[in-house]
């Protein structure tokens, strides 16, 4: 009869990532403030928010390069900061900016990278070969970094976050800098990846958010404001438009003329006390859209 | 053990990639050599050990003291800069292994600098044999005491590199830091308390350059070097860990 094989509890768990009532204060800042979600196995996940949000500070947590001041966060049911080395073997994270090595050869610092990171001297070629195909860094494998471009080190720095063929990806801000093209492609590349990993990103580009995740965590002020699909979230944010106009003219015919005009749902005026100018208009996303052509 | 190992080869080339390296060794070595031939010059027709001819040369040290202060300044300052240090962080090695990986390359980086030094010897012996009594044991003991000192120095570099995010700095407040560990002596004097001042006179390093120049090795500074550079390495990761507590 096969031996029947013990399957761990975690295995079973279908949650990634728990994070519990997580703060983080720099001194009297509290950069993040009781945060607590759930990411499961397989999700691709976004950090969205405005620059100072927390989005960073708390990749940084994730990554284990920061401890938090408060609350706990558990990979597959394991606290990270009490098997810290165990969390980073198990994870692969891309700074923002991608810092590298400048002196060195693209394939040197994979190599340098691999080793650190533990993998196997037999399977070390074909999985360098494996990341730098996957990557698109193959064609650059002997040149100096500080030669690259910006995103031929976006892409290596992808490419040494996989190496160790981690099951969990956490990037912060993995298009910043690059050009539409580059972008569209890194974008794809990452998608692409989704199918193995669990993908925690951060960004403050709605797009990105909508382009990549299958979920978002809204960030301000070092809270997580809102939860949902880029869809859904994308009909929050963008139900309806305003306009701010200056138009010159009686104030009661202003506002009765502005009514009339199609898709237009309330006008009123922005400063009370000046007679004669600024209305705001606020009509639905898509009818502002077809007024303004 | 391999991630040390690793680490280090990473520290040595990065030393050698940049203009670093050269610039230091180009510094370094005619330095200690016109020190060596002043010294040689001083002493000539007196009876002097050989070992003294180059470690008791006060030029000597100043350009150890540099040289230290200039191959330290990077370490951790040069990644903080960069942000390389969270991607150092963030891997599978314990911030222990980080530092002892970047001390090891620094003290790698020292040996490679100071080991030319040798041919002085030997020149002098094929050059003017007979005029100084080419022995061993005061040669040893200028290297042992050499790096003993350059590696306690190299780890309060390294420290003091970990603390602050610009090179410069490093570098500058490197060379002042350990600059005053050769004043000890002369400082000594000034401070009150018989006790006291035997506590300095004892650690001051020259009077240890010169027993260990003539070839008399103690034990005890072997051990306060030692302990020193054990602690600046125990120092510099307790900085790496502090950005956990804050």
């Amino acid at each position: 009869m096969a031996r029947l094989r013990p399957i761990g509890l975690a295995q079973l768990s279908p949650i990634m990532i728990k994070v519990e009532q997580v703060s983080k204060c720099f001194g009297p800042i509290k950069a993040l403030d009781a945060v607590s979600f759930e990411v499961l196995k397989g999700e691709i996940v976004g950090f969205l928010g405005p620059n100072g949000a927390g989005k960073t500070t708390l990749l940084r947590l994730l990554a284990t390069y920061l401890a938090p001041t408060k609350g706990r966060i558990l990979i597959e049911g394991q606290d990270i900061f009490l098997h810290s080395l165990e969390a980073r073997r198990r994870l692969g994270y891309l700074p923002e900016n991608a810092p590298l090595y400048p002196e060195m050869r693209v394939d040197e610092y994979l190599s340098f990278r691999a080793k650190l990171k533990g993998v196997p001297r037999r399977r070390r070629r074909d999985r360098l070969e494996e990341v730098k195909v996957l990557c698109g860094v193959k064609d650059v494998e002997r040149r100096i970094i500080g030669g690259l471009s910006k995103g031929f080190c976006q892409r290596l720095a992808l490419a040494d976050s996989l190496v160790h063929n981690p099951e969990l990806l956490i990037l912060d801000e993995p298009c910043s800098g690059l050009d539409p093209n580059q972008t569209r492609a890194l974008r794809e590349l990452i998608r692409g990846l989704a199918r193995r990993l669990t993908i925690v990103l951060a960004t403050h580009l709605v797009a990105e958010a909508q382009a990549i995740c299958q979920r978002v965590f809204i960030m301000n002020g070092g809270r997580i404001v809102a939860a949902d699909s880029p869809a859904r979230l994308t009909e929050q944010l963008h139900g309806h438009v305003e306009l701010v106009a200056e138009i010159a003219g009686p104030r009661d015919e202003v506002i009765k003329r502005l009514q009339s005009v199609e898709g237009v749902r309330r006008v009123r005026p922005a400063a009370p006390a000046l007679e004669d100018a600024y209305f705001r208009l606020t009509a639905p996303a898509d009818e502002s859209d077809r007024t303004n052509g | 053990m391999a991630n040390i190992i690793n680490l280090l080869k990473r520290q040595l080339r990065a030393y050698f990639y940049s203009p670093l390296a050269y610039v230091i060794m180009l510094a370094f070595l005619p330095t200690a050599g016109l020190s060596f031939c002043r010294s040689l010059e001083q002493h000539l027709g007196r009876q002097i050990g050989v070992g003294e001819l180059l470690f008791g040369a006060s030029g000597f040290w100043v350009a150890v003291l540099a040289a230290v202060a200039l191959l330290t300044m990077p370490l951790f300052a040069e990644e903080r800069r960069s942000g390389t240090l969270e991607m150092l962080l963030t891997m599978p090695v314990t911030d222990l292994q980080v530092v002892l990986g970047k001390y090891a390359g620094a003290f790698g980086f020292f040996l490679l600098l100071t080991l030319p030094t040798l041919s002085f010897f030997v020149l002098l012996q094929v050059l003017a044999p007979g005029l100084a009594a080419l022995e061993p044991a005061p040669i040893l003991g200028g290297y042992l005491i050499l790096w003993l000192i350059g590696g306690c120095l190299i780890g309060a570099g390294m420290l003091i590199s970990a603390l602050t995010r610009s090179p410069i700095t490093a570098a500058g407040v490197s060379f002042l830091v350990i600059g005053l560990f050769f004043f000890l002596d002369s400082a000594s004097a000034l401070v009150p308390g018989e006790a006291a001042r035997n506590a300095l006179a004892y650690l001051a390093s020259a009077q240890h350059i010169q027993d260990f120049a003539q070839g008399i090795v103690d034990t005890r500074p072997v051990a306060l070097y030692l302990s020193l550079a054990l602690f600046f390495v125990f120092a510099t990761v307790k900085v790496l860990e502090a950005r956990q507590w804050k």
